[in-house]
């Protein structure tokens, strides 16, 4: 994407000044972060810097203690409860928003007593109340895109670690969503099967898709996203396009952690 | 009165005790299918507060299950029946009505195998919501399942998975403790039993009886849950 072209396209996903604490550990210490759409950003750190934390905040997996998100322009609306906990002021706000957002996770997550099509259709159906017909033949169609459409009729414990991903992988986007969070998509996975799993996201960038990914998978981040953001103590250390921050990034942390 | 033989007593025929003790056998089924059912909705709820609930509904619930599990189960009958017919005869008497009312025995034992074996599923259920990967009820939230969808397509069925070896046995349970109910005056198996010994002079025929239609029973309420068992086992990886 070009500059030009970034400024007018419509933010997808933006964040404001978030902090999160997790009782007397503050582990999002005032994170901004904006997304256009179709953009894919890498977020990267490591281990305990908070940048898992930031992505569950997105769809309200963590309830920040303040700070403002927003999806497609619209705000998510948190009041604070009487205990001074911060919380969801509209539940079905939430919810409705967490449909528009397809989450990946690091373990899969697959719901292990449906089958692979169940699990794609699940939601589909019974949250966005589309026909089961016709969210069955969309799903084959994903499940297709992925490379796993033979295995439509298995239980997720017969599959592989790869495709379990790459079924998880078809269940968001059966939600058609306006962004996809992948939080650590392929760290779960033995080496040999991450190669299937980066394939299919890199078509996915390819499309077009608005895409947040937490990732230690240097290569992706480098080749395939437009943006890479480095968290470092809960604050974004370092950003931009990624052929300058890998080549010239101005933090020394940055450079080390590329390096390690 | 000539002595029945022991073909008569299981027999159907004008003299035969065949339909007593089928309507006794039947009234022990309800009994237990009544307070199983009873126990299951408390236990969903016994385990929805000790797991998500405050301090308190947490406090409350344990209370409930500690007493309960430390009381004999014929005195939580004796409770709720003497107990509901205190009630009724107080209301009885608020209109009118004299002496002692007594409470309805199938109610009462009903709901006190309800209440007791509601204190063992409260265990049963959340043990098994323990053993659920939490990231299957998380992948659930973050597709925008509101609460009863998730619990009704994701978390219910994947506790179930876990809680029916357990259940099976409290079923088992609530069916010996349906006997229990025969103190109320409840015609039901036991009771029948009882009656039929007591009026012919062939008390271990009719206790004889009444034992092979309790483990009949027991046996093909045994192999149903064995099927449903298998049906929510579905996609568990055998190893």
């Amino acid at each position: 994407m070009n500059i030009s072209a970034a400024v007018t396209t419509p933010v997808a996903i933006r964040v404001h000044d978030l902090h999160k604490s997790f009782g007397p550990i503050e582990v999002l210490k005032g994170v901004s972060l904006e997304a256009r759409e179709g953009e894919v950003i890498s977020i990267l750190g490591s281990s305990g810097s908070g940048k898992s934390t930031l992505l569950r905040c997105i769809n309200m997996l963590e309830v920040p203690n303040s700070g403002t998100i927003e999806v497609a322009g619209e705000a998510i609306r948190l009041k604070t409860s009487s205990d001074g906990r911060s919380r969801p002021a509209d539940q079905k706000q939430v919810d409705r928003i967490r449909s528009e957002l397809g989450m990946v996770f690091q373990s899969f997550n697959l719901w292990s007593h449906k089958t692979v099509l169940e699990n794609v259709i699940e939601a589909p159906v019974h949250v966005l109340k589309r026909p089961r017909a016709e969210a069955i033949e969309e799903a084959e169609a994903l499940l297709a895109k992925v490379g796993i459409a033979d295995k439509r009729n298995h239980y997720p414990s017969h599959l592989s670690g790869g495709q379990q991903q790459r079924a998880a992988i078809a269940r968001a986007l059966a939600m058609r969503p306006k962004a996809m969070l992948l939080d650590e998509p392929t760290s779960a996975l033995d080496p040999e099967l991450v190669g299937e799993v980066l394939r299919v996201m890199r078509g996915l960038a390819e499309e077009g898709r608005t895409m947040l990914v937490v990732t230690h998978e240097m290569g992706f981040a480098r080749d395939v996203s437009s943006r890479v953001v480095f968290v470092h103590k809960g604050t974004i250390e370092e950003e931009g396009p990624p052929h300058e921050v890998f080549t010239r990034s101005k933090s020394e942390r940055f450079r080390q952690f590329i390096k390690s | 009165m000539t002595e029945p033989g022991f073909l008569d007593i299981i027999s159907f025929g004008p003299d035969g005790w065949g339909p007593a003790l089928a309507a006794g056998a039947w009234m022990t089924i309800l009994i237990a299918i009544s307070g199983f059912a009873i126990g299951g909705l408390i236990g969903t709820f016994g385990a929805w507060a000790k797991i998500a609930g405050g301090p308190v509904v947490r406090a409350c619930a344990e209370a409930y299950t500690t007493i309960l599990r430390g009381i004999p189960d014929l005195l939580v009958i004796y409770l709720f029946y003497f107990g509901g017919s205190a009630v009724v005869t107080a209301v009885g008497q608020l209109f009118g009505a004299e002496g002692f009312v007594s409470f309805p025995g199938f109610i009462a034992g009903a709901l006190a195998v309800g209440i007791t074996s509601g204190a063992q599923q409260t265990e049963v259920y959340r043990g098994a919501f323990r053993a659920v990967h939490p990231g299957e009820l998380e992948a659930a939230t973050a597709c925008g399942m509101g609460r009863l969808l998730k619990f009704r397509r994701i978390t219910a069925p994947l506790t179930l998975r876990y809680a029916l070896p357990g259940l099976g046995n409290v079923w088992q349970v609530v069916l010996k403790e349906s006997a229990l109910v025969s103190v109320t005056g409840v015609v039901e198996l036991l009771r029948q039993a009882q009656i039929g010994a007591g009026s012919t002079s062939r008390p271990f025929d009719f206790f004889f009886i009444a034992a092979m239609i309790y483990l009949a029973i027991s046996t093909v309420s045994g192999l149903i849950l064995q099927v449903t068992e298998r049906r929510f086992q579905r996609g568990v990886r055998r190893g």
